[in-house]
């Protein structure tokens, strides 16, 4: 085990006026328990990642010690939000990312991860999605993947920020138990609950200056209070009527019922919250309310859309302005700028009026997307976690904003698991947890790591991805053989033939070819009417069928035998197989699993603009700010990614090892044989035809 | 700095995923506006811009050497994947465009990071993914057509690659986003610089709280 240290640390990232930490030492001897505390802005991240050897010199300027691990992995990082850590499509192969780093062996991999999932009191089968999980489970994968390094330091940004009550706690004792034996540095900004666990107490001030370090109880006392509930003294005013209301409402989310004859009425001046465990509907029931989920039972009943103001969990999401002002304006159903800049002022954002809202800190994006919902002056306010991650005072801020909205005699309703706001509202509306999801976990979970599951199993699955690759490339090799009508159709016929083998589902297989047909379709019309013969006669259409016939040729092997590849077989028969560049291949096998995130990100940004009257999905403007938005939060996912990745020894994996082997079979030479067939027979066929 | 440091390795990807991602909604508009695009192919062409963004998109950011290549491959394995309409010629048609771009930027050593360089490399993209479509998918359209196809590739190029792709960049630098990337760094000291330029004689005032 080794001592962490940092000697006159000051940290001046090239993006900043000022320097992040000024002159830092610290020292934390082996075995050390150290809680930092501070708020938001004070540099706790930035000490974690100067502890974690992970400040990047391309980025900032360095002066003073901040010396490395001894070893890829020695030092574990766990991020605020743990969806920024997940590399990859199960939970074995999330788990197994870190030893794959440090190219150890496969039977070495295996024990590290199930030693790391057990330590981490994982309880999901190695074969389950980690993009699936919940928030809870997330994070406990996150620390088995730095578990199965070995570290002797575990660094810990905010981990059970983004947790509800009962899970945030089931988290600190898998951390806590994890860490014995282990030096472990956590920032929080909630004390309490782990005062009892540490030896030590660090509080920051601005640029990382330490203003308080020792003894947990001790420093606490002297400080100025711990973020206990701000008395909030609310006189119950005579409620407003019902402006919006649920009747006895049934909604399912990807097939699975999560609601069952809901009924909730919210009135004006009234603060209603939803409170229950993640996976109990919260997001479905606002969802429902919205308009964005249709019930499958029971009635919904809203005010007009423009009475309707949404702000997002993330609040970037529904940004579209460049500046804070003109985001405040943004919505057609906010013109007012005598209250536009009442609002500012209110907010505390006055000052900060030209600025780029991306460019603001947590705290003021989430009050900058409140007072743009309470620009709109709605009846109906709804808000999805609106004081996650908040630092006591920036908390403070957006209740005074709510609660303002609550006196104006708005009806304000907040999914949220932050138990001072739920002490605030008027009524809780508790949702059950699900009955199902109990199902999912296992007592004793398989532990073993394989390939990614499937729906369903069909022949083309027995395939090694390269020779998928190949069936692909070399049909549209041969497929500029077709040279007349006659010789295409007789090009189709071994694919027709063979295509029964590569369809999984009726559906599937016909969402995968109707696009083909329908360009196929479209080039012959193209080449009947801009050929070189005679517009639309007969002799321009044959030669738009054989075209049709040619593109088909070209493109439907290819298509339907890359319906069994998944990008992490892939990867591991580029790099383990083919011995292409393993960062290369590992970075982009991860870039594609975050795909499918990345298209529900979509819909959340689409959704809240369109909430806010800023265009329907089709519009060119529209299409062109979510864009942005998708990118920004894609950009700043990929910058926190890379640092989790890096803590698990990616930055020095040149060489790796690929958990999976990626065999070739006594199938796989049928598919080469497939493949060589596809190239040669147009040819032949073409031969027969003359 | 040529080497790849694993936020430039993610980012170049991500790039690459997320708009593989939106181009299953580009994907529709092709289908959407089919019924006019039928009666005159080539102006397809015009639309084509769009499918060599990621590629100028990372160049501009990550400025490395392979960067606008990869994003834009990962883009095209990504929609080849989820079923895209040209399957493997999808991976050509990436090859083309990160390689067009790609090749604007080697021109200059990898160290102009303009817009007339930029619009050079949707230019080179256009010229490149028009050549392999009119090999691929248009070997029967007439020469007088195929040429004012290219005519519309070059406009589209230049325009919704070259300078959408830049301004993009340029909006996304306006966010601070890409502070750990070059072109966020140079954004940043450029407002800095106007921002101490301007307001030199007004006191400094306390600093915002929490961009950490």
């Amino acid at each position: 085990m080794s001592a962490l240290s940092l000697g006159g640390l000051t940290w001046h990232p090239y993006s900043r006026s000022e320097p992040t930490l000024h002159h830092l030492d610290l020292e934390i001897p082996a075995g050390q328990r150290v809680l930092l505390a501070g708020a938001s802005g004070s540099g706790k991240s930035t000490v974690l990642r100067a502890l974690a050897g992970l400040l990047d010199e391309e980025t900032g300027e360095l002066i003073g010690t901040a010396p490395g691990p001894s070893r890829p992995g020695e030092r574990g990082l766990l991020l605020q939000n743990p969806t920024d850590a997940l590399v990859a499509a199960t939970v074995g192969r999330e788990a197994a990312f870190g030893p794959e780093n440090a190219a150890l062996r496969r039977e070495e991999i295996q024990a590290r991860v199930t030693a790391a999932l057990e330590a981490a009191l994982v309880d999901l089968d190695a074969d389950r999605a980690p993009l699936e999980a919940s928030g809870g489970q997330q994070q406990r994968l996150a620390l088995a993947g730095s578990l199965a390094l070995e570290p002797s330091a575990l660094l810990l940004d905010e981990p059970t920020s983004m947790l509800d009550e009962d899970t945030a706690s089931a988290v600190r004792a898998s951390i806590l138990a994890a860490a014995q034996g282990r030096t472990l540095v956590v920032a929080e900004h909630r004390l309490t609950p782990w005062l009892e666990h540490v030896d030590r107490l660090v509080v920051l001030g601005a640029q990382g200056r330490i203003i308080a370090d020792g003894p947990p109880r001790e420093t606490v006392a002297a400080l100025v209070g711990d973020p206990a509930a701000p008395a909030g003294q609310h006189a119950a005013g005579p409620a407003g009527p019902v402006v919006a209301a649920l009747h006895a409402v049934s909604a399912e989310r990807g097939g699975r019922p999560v609601l069952e004859g809901v009924d909730l009425a919210l009135r004006g001046g009234e603060l209603t919250v939803i409170t229950g465990p993640s996976g109990s509907g919260k997001t479905t029931l606002l969802r429902t309310l919205l308009g964005l989920t249709a019930p499958t039972a029971g009635s919904v009943e809203r005010p007009e859309p423009a009475q309707i103001a949404f702000v997002p969990q993330n609040p970037e999401h529904s940004f579209v302005a460049s500046s804070v002002r003109a985001e405040v304006l943004a919505s057609p159903w906010a013109s007012d700028e005598q209250l536009a800049d009442l609002l500012l002022e209110r907010a505390g954002l006055t000052a900060l009026a030209g600025a780029n809202p991306h460019t603001l800190s947590g705290g003021e994006q989430r009050r900058l997307a409140i007072i743009a919902a309470l620009a709109q002056e709605p009846s109906l306010l709804v808000l999805d976690e609106p004081t996650v991650g908040l630092d006591t005072a920036r908390h403070a801020a957006v209740l005074e904003l709510l609660e303002g909205a609550r006196r104006e005699g708005r009806a304000i309703l907040a999914a949220t698991h932050d138990a001072v706001l739920i002490a605030h509202a008027d009524r809780e509306h508790a949702l059950a947890g699900p009955a199902v999801r109990s199902a999912q976990r296992s007592p004793s979970p398989d532990r073993t790591i394989g390939p990614v599951p499937r729906s369903r199993t069909i022949p083309a699955d027995a395939l090694n991805p390269l020779v998928l690759c190949l069936i692909g490339i070399l049909a549209a090799i041969g497929s500029f053989a077709v040279q007349t009508w006659q010789g295409g159709l007789l090009a189709l016929l071994p694919i027709v033939l063979l295509a029964p083998l590569a369809i999984r589902s009726l559906r599937g297989g016909l969402l995968r070819l109707a696009p083909i047909l329908l360009s196929a379709a479209g080039l012959a019309w193209t080449t009947a009417l801009l050929g070189d013969a005679p517009s639309l006669s007969g002799e321009a259409w044959l030669l738009g069928a054989k075209e049709a016939a040619r593109i088909t040729v070209f493109v439907a092997p290819g298509v339907l035998a890359l319906g069994s590849v998944d990008p992490t077989a892939l990867g591991d028969a580029l790099g383990g197989r083919l011995r292409a560049p393993a960062r290369v291949v590992a970075a982009s096998v991860a870039g594609l699993i975050r795909a499918g995130h990345l298209g529900r990100q979509w819909e959340i940004i689409t959704h809240a603009r369109m909430l806010r009257g800023l265009g329907s999905r089709t519009s060119p403007r529209m299409l062109a700010g979510a864009t942005l938005a998708l990118l920004v939060d894609a950009l700043r996912g990929a910058q926190q990614q890379a640092l989790a990745m890096d803590s698990r020894g990616f930055a020095t994996a040149r060489t790796r090892t690929w958990a999976l082997p990626s065999p070739l079979r006594r199938a796989d030479l049928l598919g080469v044989a497939i493949a060589l067939g596809l190239a040669v027979w147009p040819w032949l066929a073409q031969l027969l035809v003359g | 700095m040529t080497r790849f440091r694993t936020v430039d390795l993610l980012v170049t990807v991500t790039i690459g995923a997320a708009f593989g991602v939106a181009f299953l909604g580009y994907g529709q508009l092709y289908t959407l506006i089919g019924p006019l695009t039928t009666a005159f192919k080539p102006a397809e062409g015009l639309l084509a811009g769009v499918w060599f963004l990621p590629a100028l998109l990372a160049a501009l950011i990550v400025r490395k050497p392979g960067a606008a290549l990869l994003a834009e491959m990962i883009a095209a394995v990504l929609s080849m994947l989820l079923g895209s309409q040209w399957g493997w010629g999808t991976a050509i048609s990436g090859l083309m465009q990160g390689g067009g771009v790609e090749l604007a930027f080697l021109l200059f050593r990898y160290r102009r990071f303009t817009l007339p360089v930029a619009i050079l490399g949707g230019l080179f993209s256009a010229v490149l993914e028009w050549g392999w479509e009119k090999f691929a998918y248009y070997q029967e359209m007439s020469w007088a057509f195929s040429f004012a196809m290219l005519g519309f590739f070059l406009l589209s190029g230049a325009l919704l690659c070259g300078v959408l792709g830049w301004a993009a960049t340029r909006a996304l630098a306006a966010t601070g986003a890409l502070d750990a990337m070059p072109v966020g760094r140079e954004r940043a000291q450029q407002a800095r610089a106007t921002a101490t330029g301007s307001a030199a004689h007004s006191a400094p005032t306390a600093k915002d709280d929490a961009r950490a």
